[in-house]
């Protein structure tokens, strides 16, 4: 019974980590290619890495701590507004609710083209009137990130508040609760696993980002991690394929570590009894 | 009611805190965008123009991959840099934007060659202050290759005589990008069959009859394995440092690295393989100043006084391997081979156009070559079809 | 404790105050007229004892409206003006490129001194003008390269505040119209560009609104016309199998490994890697010579993954379920264990196997709660520009076809291409581009919903 799992199991993870194989093999290549030789580890050092550690020139250690703050400020933000509004649209009926929430999803299908011009001179008008949220600003970029949480996150949080009876809110209404002591006592802590899911995709999709980042943040020391490697590679001639690549690889590092924490959460419900089901 | 009011007075009292602060007018501040290569080397420079001037200077790295549009589209509304900089075959795209501020080097100019200063010009203006010119050439493996080949075809003929032999693997390394095709890289060998991309006229020749013996000339080529449209930038340059190729097609970009890895290397111009002289794309880069810039004096006096002096033009060019535009720069540098061999490459070079239509014809002009390359039709036929494209793109 | 609960509003009311202020002094009335409105409207929703639902929803709303409804109508506005290469700002700041390029130096540069007077600038001294030190002329730089001093032969101007040269201009501006030295006059003609009689243009233009002139024009192109169809087409097929099979090996990877902490532990890997990198990187495993996979993987073969283009479609495809797998099964494993056990568990005593639990219980259940995030992740292959545009660039393109477009190309792509990859950058054609496109999705979209609604309406 267990065998067969592992032999799904097996060429997943082969399929899922190979190609990250070439990553690491190139981050410690001297010549620093991606994917220019496949005779993997054929030559190994660590130069790539001392260079992200040393470099005056890419402040590596600094843009790591910022794509942290960013990643966690926004991911904390997204998901609590959109559980918020996930409540809203699950458990109240109010006027021009479907095509709210109709809504969301189209506005997620417009082709954005021309965000990063629009985006530009909103934040430029902002600095002018109230800089903190304005261009050059990380908490201006973090609202950005944020005028976004609506979309994805309310529709699959609202999913998740359907799946939960609604018996068991109405029955703590009638003993008297609030419907905010509805929300943050007894919903929230049922939909944990989609609260930790959404927050791990918000933080991923905030570290990926390097378009609005690039454009928002333009100070060296504010930068994000996306952006600053995306710089080594965005020029064709003359690549930094190894250093990127080792930055790339350190980068990963968060959001998996954060998974092996969050890991627990995800799977809060379930016994050990149900694997062998 | 009472809520109303203790929310007016907490709302009233913080705004009050926040209102308390005045800021004092901030010193001068000087923004430039710089690529990655270079962005290290104006921090330094600056820090001396910082001290001597009291004010201060910021560098923004910027990915050169969306730089020149993201002035072009940020510089109106004066949140753009004071300085860029960038290759001279930006300058019609932010010429015909208004972008750009004219800038007056004056006695300054004669310090810089004639090609570099006439790059910097557009509609007889002159728009930069220059650096570098740079221009690909061939980069030689001297232990599989002593001498110099002097036409491509024995180029290619040494290289595959070596593959034979089992010494190398490729017979050449001329990069290729599979998504655009390879203009810049393959144009000395186009010029050599006396075609070029625009005509003395301004009219586009990439399908004159040199053209067309060029396009045969690449459909051989690919025939020989010669060139590939699998043969990516990285993976040509990755052969030449294990010894897989003793011919990488490159520009002086690649030179401060590849000379770390240890391969013995030479720099020769990339030979003709058509009657006429191979001319490669010459680029000049410089340092533009923004029509918006807030700081037209600092701009001014940076790039006069700081970025044109001798120290600053070696400093850039240790840091990029490109060759310097400064004359007594270049011919105090003359001992060294690979800048020789990549200034004697860019010497011959014609100067990338600068018309603001270029995206246009970079894009075209490559996929003809892609098709070329891969067999896709007759090469003649491919190329008509291209310009035809392009002149109904820049209506010329 | 009660007071408490008001202190974010009062945060919040305090910085519209203090924005109000801002504006007000700024006098942009427009922005004053929004934020107090946005102002009221928030305090409204949250002093009222009524409107529950609104207290949950207008902080997102709030945000939502600024941030991504904003970029929707500056698209649309955007789409209605000649926005682009060529016409990039404001008139006045054309006027003053114009004038700037055409002035030609004739003399040499001579040493001078900025002095000043009541205010006023010049250039030489004289009984009552100070000589501006190096901080001054810092501080009033703007000013100082604006001024220009007449002299015998052209004006003076400087560049560095210390030396002028004499400048000729060759073009004067008078009365919204230039004069070159020749005589030839060029007026606004209206499409924001200054234009003589003769046709020819003074660069640079500016940002002039021109009707729906962006629209008529991609509806009567023959390049976006052509295509449109296959594109439109494609990217359909690309979104929903795109969604349909990383769902599917999410699912079932997730339901086969539920439990594994191993597994989920790698399988997670290339979701913390950035997208944009994976594309790249399957863009050199999948190169037809020396790519891994057909130089180890296949012995060796030359398989044109990339430029065959039903191949490219196949590639594009497995890369995009590469990247996209690990958040299926992601939502996945999260769904199943939002599944009450009660319920599979009474399934069993009820006496159903192992499969009917599943297909009828389980399942039913993971696909009510993860349907949102299906739709949403096809909304975002939808214009999933840069898997496409990092990966193949939308080709292979059909050397022989008139237009630009590729067999891999989304309808985002093709929208890029069009605005940007002619002889200059159009910014108002792609956003009347994605308009029309937008106006294409909600159609076809709507549609759907309604029959979706009157299904659920007949349950």
């Amino acid at each position: 019974m267990r065998l067969w799992r592992h032999l799904v199991g097996v060429p997943a993870s082969v399929v899922a980590l190979f190609p990250l194989v070439f990553v690491l093999a190139a981050s410690l290549n001297p010549s620093g290619t991606l994917t220019g030789s496949n005779d993997l580890f054929a030559e190994v050092t660590w130069q790539h890495y001392a260079t992200l550690f040393t470099d005056a020139l890419h402040p590596f250690p600094r843009w790591f701590v910022n794509s942290l703050v960013i990643g966690v400020s926004t991911a904390a933000g997204s998901v609590f507004m959109g559980a918020c509004a996930a409540y809203a649209f699950s458990r109240f009926r109010f006027r021009g609710r479907s095509s709210g929430l109709v809504g969301l999803v189209f506005i997620q299908m417009f082709p954005q083209v021309l965000a990063y011009v629009a985006i530009f001179l909103l934040l430029s008008a902002f600095k002018e009137v109230f800089p903190p949220l304005g261009l050059g600003s990380t908490l201006g970029l973090i609202m950005v990130y944020l005028g976004g949480a609506l979309g994805v996150n309310t529709y699959l949080m609202k999913g998740f508040f359907d799946s939960i009876p609604r018996e068991l809110d109405e029955s703590a209404q009638m003993d008297g609760a609030s419907h905010a002591q509805v929300f943050f006592l007894i919903l929230l802590p049922l939909v944990r696993p989609i609260l930790v899911v959404v927050s791990l995709f918000s933080f991923v999709a905030t570290m990926n980002d390097f378009v609005i980042a690039g454009l928002v943040l333009t100070d060296p020391d504010q930068q994000t991690l996306a952006v600053g490697l995306y710089q080594l590679v965005s020029y064709q001639l003359g690549q930094s394929w190894g250093v990127f690549a080792a930055g790339a690889l350190i980068g990963a590092l968060p959001v998996l570590i954060l998974f092996q924490f969050l890991q627990r959460y995800i799977v809060g419900g379930l016994t050990s009894g149900a694997v062998k089901a | 009611m009472r809520k109303l009011t203790a929310l007016a007075a907490t709302t009233l009292l913080l705004a009050g805190c926040a209102a308390g602060k005045t800021a004092a007018p901030p010193p001068a501040t000087l923004t430039v965008w710089a690529d990655d290569s270079r962005a290290a080397t104006l921090q330094r420079i600056a820090a001396t123009f910082e001290k001597d001037r009291g004010v201060q200077v910021k560098i923004v790295q910027k990915a050169m991959g969306n730089l020149r549009d993201d002035f072009v589209s940020q510089a109106p509304s004066g949140q753009g840099p004071d300085v860029i900089v960038g290759p001279h075959d930006w300058l019609g795209k932010l010429v015909q934007n208004g972008v750009v501020a004219p800038l007056d080097l004056s006695a300054k100019a004669a310090l810089f060659s004639k090609a570099a200063m006439a790059a910097m010009t557009y509609d007889g203006q002159t728009y930069g202050l220059p650096y570098a010119i740079e221009s690909v050439a061939v980069l030689r493996n001297t232990k599989l290759v002593p001498t110099a080949p002097a036409t491509f075809d024995e180029l290619v003929a040494r290289g595959k005589s070596l593959v034979k032999a089992g010494k190398s693997t490729y017979p050449v390394g001329l990069p290729v990008d599979p998504k655009a095709g390879s203009p810049f890289h393959l144009y000395a060998l186009q010029t050599s069959f006396g075609s070029q991309v625009f005509g003395p006229g301004g009219e586009l020749e990439i399908d004159n009859p040199g053209g067309l013996k060029f396009a045969a000339y690449l459909k051989r080529l690919a025939a020989d394995k010669a060139v590939s449209t699998s043969l990516t930038g990285d993976i040509a340059t990755n052969a030449f440092v294990k010894g897989e190729t003793p011919f990488l097609v490159t520009g002086p970009w690649d030179a401060p690295a590849l000379a770390k890895t240890g391969v013995p290397f030479a720099v020769d111009p990339v030979p003709p393989a058509g009657k006429e002289k191979a001319r490669p794309f010459a680029g000049v880069q410089g340092f533009f100043v923004s029509a918006k810039s807030a700081n037209p004096i600092l701009a001014n006096d940076f790039l006069v006084n700081y970025l044109a002096t001798p120290q600053a033009q070696k400093a850039l060019h240790a840091a990029g391997g490109r060759p310097p535009a400064m004359t007594s720069v270049r011919e105090e540098l003359a001992g060294d081979p690979v800048l020789a061999g990549f200034a004697e490459a860019a010497a011959e070079g014609v100067p990338t156009p600068n018309v603001p239509q270029m995206d246009a014809v970079w894009a075209d002009w490559g996929l003809s070559q892609l098709a070329i390359i891969t067999g896709q039709g007759d090469p003649a036929e491919l190329t008509r079809k291209a310009a035809e494209r392009i002149r109904a793109k820049i209506g010329s | 404790m009660r007071a408490l609960r008001f202190l974010p509003l009062a945060v919040a009311d305090a910085l519209a105050v203090y924005g109000l202020v801002a504006l007000g002094g700024q006098r942009s009335w427009w922005m004053f007229a929004l934020l107090l409105a946005g102002t009221v409207a928030v305090n409204a929703i949250y002093l009222s004892k009524r409107a529950v639902p609104a207290k949950y929803l207008a902080p997102g709303i709030v945000l939502l409206l600024i941030y991504q409804v904003y970029v929707v109508l500056y698209t649309g506005y955007a789409a209605f003006t000649n926005y682009g290469d060529g016409h990039n700002a404001t008139k006045s700041d054309a006027v003053a490129a114009i004038l700037a390029a055409s002035e030609v130096k004739t003399g040499e540069s001579r040493p001078i001194r900025v002095v000043e007077k009541d205010g006023e600038l010049g250039f030489q001294s004289g009984p009552g003008w100070r000589a501006l030190p190096y901080a001054e002329i810092v501080a009033r730089q703007a000013e100082i390269v604006k001024l220009r001093v007449p002299a015998e032969g052209g004006v003076l101007k400087t560049a560095d505040g210390v030396t002028a040269a004499l400048y000729r201009p060759t073009l004067t501006y008078s009365g919204d119209t230039f004069t070159d030295t020749a005589g030839t006059v060029y007026r606004d003609d209206g499409r924001g560009a200054f234009t003589s009689a003769g046709g020819r243009s003074l660069s640079p233009g500016w940002k002039v609104f021109v009707g729906a002139e962006n629209f008529t024009s991609v509806l009567t192109n023959a390049e976006i016309r052509g295509p449109f169809l296959g594109v439109l087409v494609w990217t359909f097929v690309f979104a929903a199998l795109s969604v349909a099979l990383s769902f599917g090996f999410g699912l079932v990877l997730a339901l086969i490994l539920d439990g594994y902490r191993v597994y989920r532990s790698l399988l997670v890997f290339p979701y913390a890697f950035p997208a944009f990198m994976a594309a790249l990187l399957w863009q050199g495993l999948l190169n037809t010579d020396h790519g891994f996979v057909n130089e180890v993987l296949l012995g060796g073969a030359t398989v044109p993954w990339l430029s065959d283009p039903w191949l490219a479609r196949l590639s594009v495809l497995a890369v995009n379920v590469w990247i996209g797998f690990p958040y299926m099964f992601l939502i996945c494993t999260g769904a199943l264990q939002a599944v009450p056990r009660q319920l599979a568990e009474a399934a069993q005593v009820d006496g159903a196997g192992p499969w009917r639990v599943l297909a009828s219980v389980r399942l039913p259940l993971l696909l009510a709660s993860t349907a949102p995030a299906l739709v949403a992740t096809f909304a975002f292959n939808f214009n999933n520009f840069n898997v496409i545009y990092m990966l193949t660039g939308g080709g292979p393109r059909d050397a022989g076809a008139p237009i630009d477009v590729g067999s891999t190309d989304l309808l985002i792509s093709l929208v890029y291409k069009l605005a940007f990859g002619g002889s200059s950058r159009d910014y108002g054609l792609a956003c009347a581009v994605s308009i029309l496109i937008f106006a294409v999705i909600a159609a076809v979209s709507l549609a759907g919903f309604r029959r979706a609604r009157r299904l659920e309406a007949a349950a």
